[in-house]
């Protein structure tokens, strides 16, 4: 028996649909926290070159408003991928697949509400720290 | 079962465990007290709870797996001809990573 199978996808960004946004913006965010997660443990290993003083100095400089910005960012990507992410697991056990697009949507608006609270908590950290840490 | 048939179970079960150590580590890092920077003493004194090395080499290990296998999905999509070649050099990413952030969490845990 063979079924037809039509797949509506073009890898041109140009007539990319809403479910291939998703999915550029999914591996996206992926990647970047990847490459993050290598600077995270290149940052946190300062503890073993420097030891308290050199992990509490590394950990002064970064207290500072570019970083509270760079992780305002990695906050985006994290709470857009992890919502993702559970979305698309729920569509590999086969739960939701015909609704695809309407759970994306649905799946935004949930970052959209939570990036707006937690961003409270970056703007206190925005404002508590200085541009530049001075030593 | 095939090995790439593993790397797919395993991105998914690591996904769901990854959402609730990052939800954990995220939260108590930047929502319980957004204003506070870290430091050494703070950082030990939290290791000595089991759960914070529970959710700290979960994050290390699984994230890891689950963000190189990500990059490698990536690779075989639009490169495959190199994708034996990217999983040597991954893997090899991944373990020195992992080791690499562990002596940092030995260092902790062996802080008095």
């Amino acid at each position: 028996m063979k079924r037809e199978v039509r797949v509506y996808a073009d890898l041109k960004p140009r007539y990319f649909r809403t479910g291939m946004w998703s999915h550029l913006l999914h591996r996206l965010s992926g990647v970047a926290i990847t490459l993050f997660l290598l600077l995270h443990i290149w940052e946190i290993t300062s503890v073993t070159r420097g030891g308290s003083a050199g992990f509490d100095r590394t950990m002064g400089s970064l207290a500072s408003k570019v970083f509270v910005i760079g992780e305002w960012f990695l906050f985006l990507a994290l709470t857009f991928h992890g919502i993702n992410g559970v979305r698309l697991v729920l569509h590999d056990l086969g739960w939701g697949v015909r609704k695809q697009k309407a759970l994306f949507w649905t799946v935004f608006g949930l970052s959209a509400a939570l990036i707006t609270v937690g961003s409270y908590f970056f703007v206190m950290r925005f404002l508590a720290y200085p541009w530049v840490k001075a030593h | 079962m095939k090995g790439s048939l593993w790397a797919w179970i395993i991105q998914r079960i690591s996904a769901v465990l990854l959402l609730v150590f990052v939800a954990v580590h995220f939260g108590i890092m930047h929502f319980v007290d957004p204003t506070v920077e870290i430091t050494f003493i703070d950082s030990s004194l939290r290791l000595k709870n089991t759960l914070y090395v529970i959710v700290d080499s979960g994050l290390l290990t699984l994230g890891l797996f689950h963000g190189l296998n990500g990059i490698r999905a990536i690779i075989n999509d639009y490169w495959p001809r190199a994708g034996r070649t990217a999983s040597y050099v991954l893997t090899v990413i991944g373990i020195v990573a992992c080791g690499w952030g562990s002596t940092a969490l030995f260092h902790f845990l062996n802080a008095k």
